[in-house]
């Protein structure tokens, strides 16, 4: 199988890329009436997979789940996930061959091995739906030609694609046509069907492509979402040791501060997050992020560069084909780092605290989130997936820190994240080395601690102007316009 | 042992406050704590067991180990185990602690724990995650985990509520054989529970300890009751809005109709072929012990319950699993539970939380019509919550919680009203005026009810079928 992407002329590498539209309530009008009486069949019961099919049965959907025969002659978890939730169980043979829809919500890595085991057994004309491109993309998998292709991607945790489900709402979605495998043109109806079922066109769908959703999504979660927050706990809770700051504080400061200065960022953009903070210490924070970023501009282009050529993927895949030995490896690696084995303190920290005393974090927030957006628009993809893919998603993997640290974060994302992750950090690490030297308490552990918080005017003027004129905050505020619109209705 | 409050101020979050508290809690003596919604009776045995920031005044003589059964405490709890799920992260089912955990690791008392868990039977539960017990199970747990941390003082938050009359009397009987060694101090919304070892009562009003009355004293006592029972008059439901009305169902149609019922996790079947039929008008009583399958039944009815897939049931014309959504069910209920109060947390305002009625959501995700938040005045006036409409729904009190989600549960006047344990957590006036609101809707002829409970005497007039479920721990 070859990179599809590579395949492109670079016409339509650039229009394919650009494909991203926020679609309107009343686009969905037809509900669920393209899916309506068809077979749905879903393989992989995990989080997602048995989420989206509560979801989808409650919205009167005919939904079952094919399994691997091992998995139900031993009664494994998913299925004993399916059973309990009163599916219809079976093999790929007893199912696959009736699907109308199947609908693959395993792991990246096993997509290919999925695929071309059903492939064969599917329908003439039937819809193969992803919840991510990469097979396609990446691995340049091959689907028959009278095959349907499409994506319905919930952007949330499937807990949460059930919650907020069963409260009447639903979470952001992303869906996408593989047009190359639209042989009846039905692909966007039925996508958009899949996504009503889910709950998702309440709170916002966005219309992409394959390949926007994939090149997007790789450079995100590698720079700033994943990379940048590891790179940056790791540096700073060394620096704090080394000037001597007590080791549970700067654990507990590093752990929880990621989401607390990322939660505002959710609010207000890098405009709110900076906000935040002391009109000295906002100075600060800004001329550091500056800083960073001439420094990791090169970084940023050449994650950038390889996702987009095929480096990136092609590498992994080699690791994959040898067991995930560097993958593996550098997860052990994680674990043994200084800021993993200490607890967080038994210390109080104040929400306002985690800024004042991460004015460093906060500069290396807004410096990962600005140089991927810019790189990721630079390359061809358009801002409003570019938004999505770094500022929109930094909170919620800051989250996941705060509940699990690093190594669990990075056990805890897919495979494919993670090994970008640790590219970015092995080579983030020397980088920042130079200006770590120069980084006191002031910046991270202590805060400014100054009698006079006076600043010039013009100097804060200038400031607060350059961070409200980064396109980064234009595409943001009407973005988060539309999603509070639908959120709530006051 | 002497506990002395002097001109205590408590502000809890800016959302209410304790004012100018002097209190004696002498040895022997065991208090109740009683008032209305909101007069702050929780703040109070909250602020003894830490909670709130202080603003002024002192507690002396506060042993260190104190033993708190409450509302709060368990939802604190059920909420840690709802983080701790990682689920959404992991990409898998977790099971959570199982009740084991929660009582026995950092027990102080462990036999004293055995003992109370064979008490209360709940041996056969040790094994289960905690987050899957229902509400009057886990209230159990915590009652283990406070009486068996060696406590020197017992804060006991309304500690026999969700509890069904047998456990509720084993309970009772344990606390009488500790009142000798350890001061009391319950919070106790019912004047008829009120033990016979409670020696004081205490009467707050708007943050206000405003009466300290010996039990001795009958007169004094009397009048505190009646003050308990003042009735609010006159209650008339608003309509319904006439444009999203709900279709009419044929009348020789039943509205609900079980056939066979079984429900059932790996090999325990919690309802082992239950068949059951509501007419139209008809008003039901369902009652049973905690564990006994009742709120499983409610949540096959309102398409809750994954297994309503694989049952024989017919819902409003609506033989389930054959294409219809869990939305088209939901527009014929009305739905109230603790449960429900616990998943309501949204930042909502009160009248929004009432029109969230009409669309059968948590939260409200579509604009409402003019005459909507019409009538979700009429009801806010009805509860005299008129003033406040606007207020954030996560700053009232339990009590006041569970009056407005009654009335979002009736705003579209829905053919089946379902009410599980809709009085739990309630003071006696609140009670009262929640069982007037009930009566009243069974005297409509157009809703059917559904009505859950514990309590033998919160009898409501109309209701004339009972279905009663028994324990299957088979």
């Amino acid at each position: 199988m070859a990179n599809y992407f590579n395949t492109l002329p670079l016409r339509e590498q650039l229009e394919q890329l650009a494909k991203c539209r926020f679609m309107h309530l009343d686009e969905f009008t037809e509900g669920v009436e393209a899916l309506k009486g068809k077979k749905m069949v879903v393989i992989g019961c995990g989080a997602q997979g048995l989420n989206q099919g509560l979801n989808l049965r409650d919205s009167g959907l005919d939904v079952s789940y094919a399994l691997r025969e091992a998995a139900i002659t031993e009664k494994r978890q998913s299925w004993k996930n399916a059973t309990e939730n009163g599916f219809t169980v079976g093999t790929y043979e007893q199912l696959i061959p009736s699907a109308d829809v199947v609908l693959n919500l395993t792991p990246d890595k096993q997509h290919t091995a999925v695929v071309n085991a059903v492939m064969p057994m599917m329908k003439l004309g039937a819809c193969l739906s992803y919840s991510h491109g990469f097979n396609i993309v990446e691995e340049g998998m091959q689907v028959r030609d009278d095959l349907t292709v499409i994506m319905v991607a919930p952007k949330c945790p499937g807990s949460e694609v059930r919650a907020e489900y069963v409260r009447g709402f639903g979470v952001p979605t992303l869906i996408a046509v593989h047009e190359d495998n639209d042989p009846q043109g039905e692909g966007l109806a039925l996508a958009k069907a899949y996504a009503v079922g889910t709950g998702g066109h309440k709170a916002g769908v966005l219309m992409s492509s394959f390949i926007a959703e994939v090149k997007s999504d790789l450079m995100g979660e590698q720079t700033i979402l994943c990379g940048m927050l590891q790179t940056g706990s790791l540096l700073c809770f060394d620096k704090m040791i080394e000037e001597g700051v007590e080791a549970g504080y700067a654990s507990k400061l590093i752990q929880f501060g990621w989401e607390t200065v990322t939660e505002a960022l959710k609010y207000g953009g890098v405009t709110n997050m900076l906000d935040r903070l002391s009109n000295p210490a906002k100075i600060k924070a800004y001329d550091l992020s500056e800083e960073l970023k001439v420094i990791m501009r090169p970084l940023y282009n050449k994650h950038q560069d390889d996702i987009m050529n095929g480096t990136f993927s092609r590498v992994m895949m080699e690791d994959w084909a040898n067991d995930d030995v560097n993958l593996l490896g550098w997860r052990a690696e994680t674990a043994e780092t200084a800021f993993e084995k200490t607890p967080a303190g038994d210390v109080e920290i104040s929400e306002q605290e985690y800024f004042d005393h991460g004015i460093l974090m906060v500069a290396m927030v807004k410096a990962g989130v600005e140089l991927a957006f810019e790189t990721m628009t630079a390359a061809g993809i358009i801002a409003d997936s570019a938004y999505y893919e770094s500022l929109h998603e930094t909170p919620l993997i800051a989250n996941t820190i705060a509940r699990k640290k690093l190594y669990e974060m990075n056990a805890t994302i897919s495979d494919t994240a993670e090994y970008g992750c640790y590219l970015y950090n092995h080579a983030c690490l020397p980088l920042l080395a130079g200006f770590m030297r120069d980084i006191k308490t002031d910046v991270i552990g202590r805060g400014l601690e100054l009698d006079d918080t006076g600043v010039d005017n013009a100097r804060l003027i200038e400031v607060n102007t350059a961070l409200r004129a980064h396109p980064v905050e234009a595409i943001g505020s009407e973005l988060r316009g539309y999603m509070a619109d639908m959120k709530k209705i006051v | 042992m002497r506990i002395v409050v002097e001109n205590l101020n408590v502000d809890f979050e800016q959302r209410f406050q304790l004012n100018n508290i002097n209190w004696t809690i002498e040895d022997q003596h065991h208090w109740v704590i009683t008032g209305t919604n909101g007069a702050g009776k929780s703040a109070l045995a909250a602020a003894l067991a830490g909670a709130g920031d202080r603003l002024s005044g002192q507690i002396l003589g506060l042993p260190e180990r104190i033993g708190v059964v409450s509302f709060e405490a368990q939802e604190e709890l059920i909420d840690k185990e709802r983080k701790k799920d990682d689920a959404d992260i992991m990409d898998v089912i977790s099971e959570g602690t199982p009740v084991r955990d929660i009582i026995f690791s950092d027990c102080l008392d462990p036999d004293t724990a055995q003992q109370l868990v064979t008490l209360f039977g709940l041996d056969y539960l040790l094994a289960r995650a905690f987050r899957k017990l229902s509400t009057g199970e886990s209230r159990k747990v915590m009652i283990i985990r406070a009486l068996s941390c060696k406590p020197q003082l017992l804060l006991l938050d309304e500690p026999f509520d969700g509890l069904d009359a047998t456990t509720m009397g084993m309970l009772q009987n344990h606390l009488e054989r500790l009142v000798e060694r350890i001061p009391i101090i319950m919070v106790c919304n019912r004047f008829d529970e009120i033990p016979d070892f409670v020696t004081h009562i205490a009467y707050m009003q708007a943050g206000e300890l405003t009466m300290q009355v010996e039990r001795q004293d009958q007169d004094a006592y009397d009048n505190l009751y009646q003050l308990l029972h003042l009735k609010t008059t006159d209650l008339t439901i608003p309509k319904a809005e006439a444009e999203t009305a709900i279709a009419k169902l044929p009348a020789n149609q039943p509205l609900v109709k079980l056939t066979d019922l079984t429900i059932k996790y790996d090999e325990f079947k919690l309802i082992d072929q239950l068949n059951w039929t509501i007419q139209p008008n008809q008003h039901w009583q369902l009652s049973g012990p905690n564990g006994s399958g009742k709120t499983a039944i409610l949540s096959i009815i309102t398409g809750d319950h994954p297994q309503c897939y694989t049952n024989d049931i017919l819902v409003f014309g609506f033989q389930r699993g054959n294409g219809e959504s869990i939305w088209q069910i939901k527009q014929f209920i009305g739905y109230v539970s603790t449960a429900l109060q616990w998943e309501y947390r949204v930042q909502i305002s009160l009248r929004n939380v009432i029109i969230s009625g009409f669309h059968d959501s948590i939260g409200l995700y579509t604009k409402a019509t003019d005459r909507q938040k019409q009538i979700a005045d009429q009801w806010l006036a009805l509860l005299g919550m008129n003033d406040r409409a606007d207020a954030p729904f996560q700053k009232l009190s339990f009590g006041d919680q569970r009056l407005l989600l009654i009335a979002r549960a009736m705003v579209k006047h829905p053919p089946l009203l379902i009410l599980d344990e809709p009085c739990l957590g309630l003071d006696d006036m609140n009670r009262q005026l929640v069982l007037a609101l009930i009566e009243k809707i069974c005297a409509s002829s157009e809703t059917s009810v559904i009505y859950v409970n514990h309590h033998a005497e919160d009898k409501i007039i109309g209701i004339e079928h009972f279905l009663s479920l028994e324990k299957n721990q088979t």
